[in-house]
């Protein structure tokens, strides 16, 4: 006796599969879809059928569905290779990028010379810094990469960081003369460091388009982060002189000013940009903060004051109200607005840091403490606020809470654990040894700290304390000199609080 | 109460019950026990300026333009103008500001001490009552070897020199002397001998520049309010060399400091190294603190970078007011304290071997007990005679507006006492030491003396636009005690820069003859000892200033022993009074 049902079910769940695929070449995806779905309830351990609508479900941007659809005809064929690449592709496009890299390697290991599941691999690691990897992989699969500017890209991307410059701007060179695949080139190597070939690629669009206006932008852009500021000024005159200059232009000339040190017109360009794009609050949040940079606090409250007004709902913008009360000492008044965004978002870090940071300075502790416990459960991979609860910690240890400095100490390590760079946390540490007389674990963890921040005259004060201790004199001498020109340049950098960014000061 | 006819027996307990404990009091008395009950009814310190007499006030010259001076003023000396025994007390007062006018005539006072408790103020009748800038610290030294304490006081943007004339009167000698460091903003000032020739010269510090003709503006928590520190340039120290004659020579450049400019506040003389040779530790306001080691030869060179005292552990300088020198451990080296701003810590450095210091301020419980304080005046002394030196530190706020911004930092703060529990820790006596450590002050200066020679260190502290408080200490005597009043010979008459060395029960007490110390204020030049429950004869090993050393066995305690410096290089001598 055979199920003649199940051979019934069998040739019509075929025949909707046929159908659906016919409709989905002629474009016709919503009742494709409709046909596929019908095949898979028929038969829904039909791999074949599952990957057909996995892939239309794929092509329809349903990409959860798709996924979890493929996932299922993996159950069915774990050795079909095609719908694991399909899986693979989905969660790339996912972000899922530890179980994508996991089905890739599976191909691999199962078909090695497989070029897309090369190329999606490489794509992979870029994405997560594996640069290595995907140097390898999509410089392997050449053919793969030149089809699409998204892939070159992704391989001059890594060449950059793996400081192949050379390479990295052949691989840009394969980029067509599509503008979009230039300006994505040239976005690359921006961020590469490679201004000129950045500024290279810029012009070649530039030349190619009529939008000159926006790509001049961009070039402006290349020019600031390559310090170039002067030119990056001379570049945006010409747009703010036009009658459809954009914030965006007086945004980035208020920065030029600004690194410039011409804090007036800075605030003239911010002020521009405010004016065109009132809506905006980036503009507010960067004049707030390049006023501070040049210690104009009370200028910065006054804008601080005039973003909460027209933002009321936004968490940066109290943020920002928050940091100036702090430089101006009015913890208290910092404690309510940090509070505030903290309430209009209790997921953004910087509300419950400053929050925090602000009640320690106004001696409230136990609140301080609070805030902190409750933001490092909620945010448990920030180590922002480990460090921070664990310069609390020291400072009770300090004042005679004896078991405050272990505390910190496991806060710190907490910390590294989740980011080894943290050069604060690192310093922290090194000096809680050294204050402990662990002296040889002190010098390592000081060491690292001024690797990563090398600019950090308090870590080289900290390492030549640890030199001095250890008997090595030179290295405690070389410590104190670039200790001593770091201060220097910090004393020189802090500028007594100016009341408005002009020649003439009023009350 | 219920009337009961007692028995005999009965009555006869009760009276024993009474007399007993009179009995075992006067047993104490006459055997001089630390009678139990007294010292523990006692606060340690009496405010005793109102019976003494003492109606001085000091004029800031708080104006709304804001001038950091405003806040800083507060001299005080303890010293004995009049060579009668009896230790008087010199107030310096601030001044007026271009909107900050006092309605009387401003004036210094120079309380005589009448011996009987109480003081009279002789100012006028000694010529130290006036001087034409405003007025900071003040430092008392016998510069001229006569025999009589003069007085240096310092100021802007001009210090004076009062020569004592002996006869109960001063003579202002600043031009003749040319010791009027113009221009400068000079705080506290130090009498040494840095090349013991036998006459004391003077070290000052100075602080920033500054003009009443230009005000800083800046404001806290929207009103106008004093700026930090910073907005002011620092300035090297003054050294005037003493020429034998009456005269000055200012040796700055050539000592080496002109090269290390900075907000000086605090400084104190004494030998660090123990080479015989008076060394500088000078409290810097957010500069880092110097540690001046005398080379020898005129100059001196800054180890405190080395010494890891010239900024905390993360490389900030701290803001440094005032500075005291003492063994607090006794091992035989001079450790250190520091006054600094809220938040900072005043600081406790002890001394090694290796010529490190160790920062002990959060161990020895310094750290907790003066978090929230801006620290000023500060001295070691041993108020209970118990061997161990204790700590007094003033406190007091610059700015009112720091109650609207902070919760736990108040504009007037409580002066701490602080026991040295001999353990390396110090211990809070707030609740026995008296009602003024239960108050709050904006306190300021801080000097330290015998003035009822009783055998126990008193104090009196300075307050910004306020009276000075004369505090009499009612335990000290309670233990056993010895000192020393030293008169120097070829060295200079002071003996600044002595070190004396007191052997009893097997333990040895170190003390130094220092110049300066606290903030803005000098002190009594006698050496006093505490000496715990022991009661028997001393042995004393001193090494006067310029070198000579002296031993001197079985000297009874209880007293002041007024001691000579042998002329011949006669090490041995013993003294019976």
């Amino acid at each position: 006796m055979y199920d003649l049902s199940a051979t019934e079910n069998g040739t019509q769940a075929q025949a909707h599969a046929d159908l659906g695929l016919q409709l989905a070449r002629s474009g016709n995806l919503e009742r494709a879809e409709a046909e596929l779905r019908q095949a898979v309830d028929l038969e829904p351990r039909n791999a074949e059928f599952l990957s057909a609508l996995g892939t239309l479900l794929a092509m329809d941007k349903k990409l959860e569905e798709s996924t979890t659809i493929f996932r299922k005809a993996l159950q069915v064929a774990p050795n079909n290779s095609t719908v694991r690449r399909y899986l693979a592709a989905n969660l790339w496009q996912l972000h899922s990028y530890a179980e994508a890299k996991k089905h890739l390697q599976i191909l691999l290991q199962q078909h090695p010379d497989d070029a897309p599941s090369r190329l999606l691999l490489g794509m992979v690691s870029e994405n997560t810094q594996d640069y290595a990897t995907a140097a390898k992989m999509l410089g392997s699969v050449p053919v793969e990469v030149i089809k699409r500017p998204e892939s070159i890209a992704a391989l001059a991307s890594s060449y950059y960081h793996l400081h192949e410059r050379d390479q990295a701007r052949d691989t840009l060179r394969l980029l067509s003369g599509d503008t979009k695949a230039v300006l994505l080139g040239a976005e690359i190597a921006d961020q590469g460091g490679d201004y000129d070939e950045a500024e290279r690629l810029l012009q070649l669009a530039v030349a190619s388009t009529a939008d000159s206006g926006a790509l001049e932008y961009r070039r402006a852009l290349v020019q600031y982060h390559a310090g170039r500021f002067s030119e990056c000024q001379r570049t945006l005159q010409p747009l703010i002189e036009t009658t459809n200059v954009t914030p965006q232009a007086y945004n980035l000339l208020g920065w030029c000013y600004h690194r410039g040190n011409e804090v007036k017109r800075a605030v003239e360009a911010f002020e521009h940009a405010i004016s065109l794009a009132p809506g905006d609050e980036s503009n507010y949040l960067d004049l707030g903060r390049i006023l501070l940079a040049h210690n104009f606090v009370p200028v910065a409250l006054d804008v601080a004051t005039r973003a909460t007004t027209q933002f009321p709902n936004s968490a940066p913008v109290f943020n920002l109200r928050g940091l100036v009360e702090s430089r101006r000492l009015q913890f208290t008044d910092a404690i309510h607005s940090y509070a505030h965004a903290v309430q209009l978002d209790g997921g953004n870090v910087d509300s419950r840091l400053g929050l925090a940071r602000a009640q320690v300075s106004a001696g409230l502790i136990s609140d301080a403490t609070l805030t902190f416990n409750t933001a490092i459960q909620r945010f448990p991979k920030e180590p922002r606020l480990k460090v921070a609860y664990a310069e609390l910690l020291l400072k009770l240890g300090d004042a005679g809470d004896v078991v405050a400095n272990a505390r910190a100490e496991k806060m710190l390590r907490l910390a590294l654990a989740i980011d080894a760079s943290n050069s604060d946390a690192l310093y922290k540490l090194g000096n809680l040894e050294l204050n402990d007389g662990r002296v040889a674990e002190a010098c390592k963890n000081l060491q690292q700290a001024v690797k990563f921040s090398p600019q950090s005259s308090e870590a080289h004060f900290a390492l030549a304390r640890a030199y001095r201790r250890l008997k090595r004199t030179n290295d405690a001498a070389k410590e104190m000199d670039l200790y001593k020109g770091l201060k220097e340049k910090e004393l020189e950098s802090q500028a007594p609080e100016a009341s408005v960014p002009s020649d003439e000061a009023h009350n | 109460m219920k009337l009961t006819i007692d028995s005999p027996v009965t009555r006869q307990a009760r009276l024993a019950a009474c007399v007993i404990p009179l009995f075992v009091i006067g047993i104490c008395v006459a055997l001089s026990c630390r009678p139990v009950f007294a010292s523990s009814a006692k606060e340690i310190f009496t405010d005793v300026t109102q019976d003494a007499g003492i109606s001085w006030r000091q004029f800031s010259g708080e104006s709304p333009d804001r001038f950091l001076i405003e806040t800083m003023g507060g001299g005080v000396a303890f010293l004995d103008f009049d060579g009668d025994g009896l230790l008087d007390i010199f107030l310096v007062n601030g001044g007026e500001t271009p909107h900050g006018k006092s309605p009387t005539p401003l004036k210094n006072s120079l309380y005589r001490n009448l011996g009987n408790g109480k003081f009279e103020d002789v100012a006028t009748k000694a010529g130290v009552d006036k001087i034409n800038f405003y007025g900071m610290g003040v430092t008392v030294g016998d510069f001229d070897n006569d025999g009589f304490p003069d007085l240096y006081v310092t100021g802007f943007p001009a210090s004076a020199l009062f020569h004592n004339n002996g006869d109960g009167t001063f003579t202002d000698i600043t031009d003749k002397a040319g010791v009027k460091n113009s221009g400068r903003w000079a705080a506290s000032a130090a009498w040494f001998d840095y090349d013991r020739d036998g006459l004391l010269d003077l070290i000052v510090t100075n602080y920033a520049q500054l003009s009443f003709d230009n005000p800083k503006k800046c404001e806290l928590n929207g009103v106008r309010s004093y700026c930090a520190q910073v907005a002011y340039v620092g300035l090297p120290l003054t050294l005037f060399h003493n020429n034998g004659d009456g005269t000055f020579t200012d040796v700055s450049v050539a000592a080496g400091l002109e090269k290390l400019p900075g907000r000086a506040l605090g400084i104190v003389a004494i030998d660090v190294n123990d080479d015989g040779w008076p060394d500088l530790f000078v409290a810097r306001d957010a500069s880092p603190n110097l540690l001046l080691i005398n080379k020898h030869n005129g100059t001196f060179e800054d180890a405190a970078l080395d010494a890891e005292v010239a900024y905390d552990e993360n490389g900030i300088a701290k803001s440094g007011m005032g500075v005291d020198g003492g063994d607090i451990n006794n091992d035989g080296k001079p450790d250190f304290v520091v006054t600094n701003f809220n938040d900072q810590y005043h600081s406790l450095f002890t001394a090694s071997s290796s010529g490190v210091y160790v920062d002990r301020t959060a161990v020895s419980h310094l750290a907790g007990l003066t978090k929230s304080y801006v620290g000023w005046g500060t001295k070691f002394l041993d108020y209970d005679n118990d061997g161990n030196l204790d700590l007094m530190l003033i406190n007091g706020h610059i700015n009112e507006e720091i109650e609207s911004t902070r919760l736990d930092v108040k504009y007037k703060e409580p002066p701490l006492l602080l026991r040295n529990t001999g353990n390396g820790t110090f211990q809070n006596m707030r609740e026995i030491a008296g009602a003024t450590f239960l108050s709050t002050y904006l306190g300021r200066g801080l000097a330290i003396g015998d003035f009822d020679n009783d055998g126990d260190s008193d104090a009196v502290i300075t307050t910004l636009n306020g009276h000075p408080i004369l505090l009499r200490n009612n335990v000290g005597q309670n233990n056993s005690w010895i000192g020393f009043s030293l008169q120097g010979t070829t060295s200079n008459r002071d003996a600044i820069g002595a070190k004396v060395m007191v052997t009893s029960s097997g333990r040895t007490i170190t003390r130094w003859i220092t110049g300066g110390g606290s903030y803005l204020a000098s002190h009594d030049k006698r050496v006093l000892v505490g000496l715990g429950g022991n009661a028997k004869p001393v042995n004393v090993d001193i090494r006067w200033p310029n070198g000579l050393s002296q031993h001197l066995s079985n000297l009874p305690t209880g007293r002041y022993h007024p001691i000579l410096e042998p002329k011949a290089p006669n090490p041995f001598n013993q003294i019976h009074k």
